[in-house]
């Protein structure tokens, strides 16, 4: 009873007027119309590619096969490397479970990286998100200035930037302060964060219908109430998924860090590796690399659809 | 010219802003070399990527499984593992294999370090390409598509005298999402020691030890050439968006 | 309310405390602080590596635990390659680098150096054998392995004429120069000559003279007296006792001429 009502309404003329006045308030295009110029898929791009703009990337999605996939791609490096080794050298996985602690420590430390960057992000993104809302033209103007510089610049000149200029202490009402490579390095990952959350956040408000705006006026709330007690819960459901994919794009990105010295899970297998002096474990070792990435991250990519499906919102 | 960099010199001298890519010949031409292959990694990946998008587009509406399944597969790992340790995939490891003796008996590698940075990146981008033409194909009418059979176009000129127009602009606005990345993409190669940009500023800074005044510039050139991308990008897209349909 | 004001004072002022801070007894924090930082390479064997629990070891750490033991303190080792090792000492981040560094004059503009020296090395190319590299004429043109950040990067790709393709790391540019990414791989002759004594690298040699033999020095923040002075006492004490030629032994590195020479000089 409830589907067919469902299927009711979303071909319904009145939904569809509903949104496409919604869009004409908040966006610049033109309303959609009903000619049959082009099909739906058509539109379903142009969301997906908002939301990819809004989201700092496309979606992930992940399942048991591509595990499966990279099992087998290590168990095949594993065999390559074995057949090129040398008499008397010990195994492969021999050598790689030795290595097992340093290369795991690694690993959590990029995780943990992750986390902060992420949070740090999210906390100073939500801000200039709001600020890119805001009413006043000038703050609006730096606050989009701020999002499209962080976004246009590769993380890696962020990382590098932030690893190399900023000091390694603090002094802060007569007590110092040491900040380590890890914490530069998670800054440097920040900014970037910080960026895509704002656009997620502006996306998100913009996507909430006109006619709550306008109840919330007719009920006399202010502006900062209208915002904090109606839109912005309302739009925490919307920036959820995007949010979560933003995430496992800034995982798998935690690898830059390797690249300015930060003792994270590429540079300590670098380190192994010299170590173990056998430029043939290369490839197993970052194929483990690969396997460990895809364990964290596939959980995440699959709760993501579980959350899109969820809370799928119709723009 | 020379009083421009003289100048730069002279402001080393007196304030201790060291920018030797001005004054310095072998400095400079080292910069502009970078700047030059960095645009050149873009241009070609950005290209060879788009050929990868229409190719892979075209071969998932194939009649045959396996088809479909090899390009899927294609997207799911190239879309799924950090480009760091792709790039780091095809040069040391694809590239092991992939070598000739050469003439003093030592191993020759059949590709360089350059073409492994476009091929990487390109597949990297080409892999989200496939996706984004396929939705933009699919999006084209079939009435219209039975209209171009009616007169007489054979599938292979109908994909490419209509289908593929309408779909282009169709997918502008998502492929430029992609094209923006793949240029910020190109840092990467940084990794297996591709001259670019971010590798000779890298030297330089080591070379002079003027690692602040470096790293300015870097950010300020990539700035510029990223920003410039992106308002080229969205005034084509706003210019040949398809009416009535809006995001 | 983020202000765009406040974002460009905030960043200026990190930016100028990037700069040294002014601070002129290193050595007498470290004894108040009871710990001393020593930035040392960690992918460069035998001077500096890893072992499987993750501490870094070899011929450099064991300096390092020297000089903490001389001043009763304890020793943290902090890990650094060839493209941050001066940074970071700039910075203040280490309080003194053995890291292989070359004392070339150029560095010495910008930091200081114990002396004497503690160790030495010449640049050397790994070449296979089959190349039948003879001089270092026969480079010209052609692509040699490097690592980001060495000193003598710059003077062979402008004076011998190579093409230099550099790595941040020495796994990365051992594994082009095993893929034939390059014809050689230039590196200091002593860590090359303890590669090839590994069977791994049995087809390669080191066909060439070693050129810019560079001591090495270990580098303390500019006026930094009385730490630089204190380390080259140390130094002195190490060449007398021959020191550094026990370390040779244990580490697996063939003894040089330079260090017999410098034990002979303070004998």
């Amino acid at each position: 009873m409830r589907r067919a009502a469902d299927r009711l309404w979303r071909g319904s003329a009145a939904r569809t007027a509903v949104a496409s006045r919604a869009r004409a308030w908040h966006s610049l295009a033109p309303a959609a119309t009903d000619l049959p110029v082009l099909l739906p898929a058509a539109t379903r791009l142009a969301r997906n590619a908002a939301k990819a703009r809004r989201g700092g990337g496309p979606p992930l999605r992940l399942t048991p096969a591509h595990g499966v996939v990279l099992l087998a791609v290590f168990a095949i490096a594993c065999g390559v490397a074995q057949a090129q080794a040398g008499a008397g050298q010990p195994s492969v996985l021999a050598t790689l479970w030795k290595w097992l602690p340093v290369l795991l420590r690694g690993f959590v430390f990029n995780l943990a990286i992750s986390a902060m960057a992420m949070s740090t992000g999210t906390l100073a993104g939500l801000v200039l998100g709001y600020a890119q809302i805001s009413q006043v033209k000038a703050v609006r103007g730096v606050a989009a200035f701020v999002t499209h510089f962080f976004r246009n610049a590769p993380w890696l000149v962020l990382l590098f930037y932030c690893m190399f200029l900023l000091p390694f202490q603090v002094r802060v009402f007569g007590m110092t302060i040491p900040i380590p490579d890890w914490t530069k390095a998670t800054f440097g990952l920040a900014l970037p964060v910080m960026a895509n959350v704002a656009e997620i956040v502006r996306g998100a408000v913009q996507s909430i219908p006109t006619a709550q705006w306008e109840s919330a006026a007719s009920l006399a709330f202010n502006r900062r109430q209208t915002m904090w007690m109606i839109i912005l819960p309302q739009c925490i459901k919307r920036m959820l998924p995007p949010w979560m994919n933003l995430y496992a794009i800034l995982t798998m990105s935690t690898v830059l860090t390797s690249i300015v010295g930060v003792a994270e899970i590429m540079t300590l297998t670098g380190r192994a590796l010299s170590a173990e002096n056998r430029p043939g474990l290369l490839l197993p070792f970052y194929a483990f690399v690969l396997v460990l990435f895809f364990l964290y991250c596939y959980p995440i990519a699959r709760w993501t659809l579980r959350l899109e499906a969820k809370y799928a919102v119709d723009r | 010219m020379d009083a421009i960099w003289h100048w730069f010199r002279v402001l080393y001298d007196t304030t201790g802003i060291n920018l030797p890519i001005f004054y310095d010949a072998f400095d400079r031409r080292r910069f502009v070399n970078g700047l030059w292959m960095t645009l050149a990694l873009s241009v070609i990946s950005i290209i060879a990527s788009v050929a990868i998008g229409v190719v892979g587009a075209w071969l998932q509406g194939s009649r045959l499984r396996m088809t479909r399944r090899v390009v899927n597969g294609y997207i799911q790992f190239f879309r799924n593992t950090p480009p760091l340790v792709q790039i780091y995939f095809f040069y040391f490891g694809i590239g092991s294999l992939l070598s000739t003796t050469g003439p003093t008996g030592h191993p020759v590698p059949l590709v360089s370090n350059v073409a492994w940075a476009i091929i990487s990146l390109s597949f990297f981008a080409g892999a989200f390409n496939v996706e984004i033409f396929r939705a933009g194909v699919e999006a084209v009418p079939k009435t219209t598509i039975e209209a171009a059979e009616s007169l007489g176009f054979s599938r292979l000129r109908t994909y490419l005298l209509i289908v593929l127009p309408l779909a282009f602009r169709i997918s502008l606005p998502a492929l430029n999402n992609n094209l923006v990345n793949l240029v910020k993409t190109t840092t990467l190669a940084y990794a297996i020691a591709v001259p670019e940009l971010l590798y000779v500023t890298s030297q330089i800074w080591s070379d002079n030890l003027n690692v602040p005044e470096m790293m300015n510039v870097l950010l300020l050139v990539y700035f510029v050439l990223v920003g410039a991308l992106v308002l080229a990008m969205d005034r084509w897209e706003r210019a040949i968006r398809v009416p009535g349909f809006g995001a | 309310m983020i202000k765009f004001s406040n974002i460009v004072v905030a960043g200026a002022a990190l930016a100028l405390l990037g700069a040294t801070a002014a601070h002129a007894d290193t050595l007498a924090d470290i004894k108040s602080k009871g710990t001393l930082v020593v930035g040392t390479k960690a992918d460069y064997r035998p001077f500096g590596y890893l072992d499987p629990s993750g501490k870094i070891i070899g011929f450099e750490p064991d300096l390092a635990a020297d000089l903490a033991k001389r001043l009763g303190v304890k020793l943290e080792l902090v890990a650094v390659v060839a493209s941050n090792r001066i940074q970071f000492l700039q910075q203040g981040k280490i309080d003194l680098m053995i890291a292989t560094a070359s004392d070339t004059p150029d560095r010495r503009k910008i930091i200081d150096f114990a002396e004497p020296n503690y160790y030495g090395s010449g640049t050397n190319v790994m070449a296979l054998k089959s190349a039948h590299l003879k001089s270092w004429a026969d480079l010209k043109g052609k692509k040699v392995c490097l690592i980001q950040g060495s000193f003598y990067n710059k003077e062979l790709q402008e004076k011998y004429g190579i093409e230099g393709v550099a790595f941040p790391g020495t796994a990365e540019a051992l594994a082009a120069l095993k893929n034939g990414n390059c014809v050689g791989f230039a590196y200091d002759d002593t860590a090359i000559i303890g590669q090839l004594q590994t069977p791994e690298w049995s087809a390669y040699e080191m066909p060439l003279d070693s050129i810019l033999f560079q001591p090495w020095g270990i580098g303390v923040k500019q006026g930094e007296t009385a730490l630089r002075d204190f380390v080259g006492k140390a130094t002195i004490d190490w060449h007398k006792t021959g020191e550094i030629i026990k370390l040779e032994k244990k580490w697996g590195i063939k003894p040089t001429k330079w260090a017999e020479e410098m034990h002979d000089k303070y004998k």
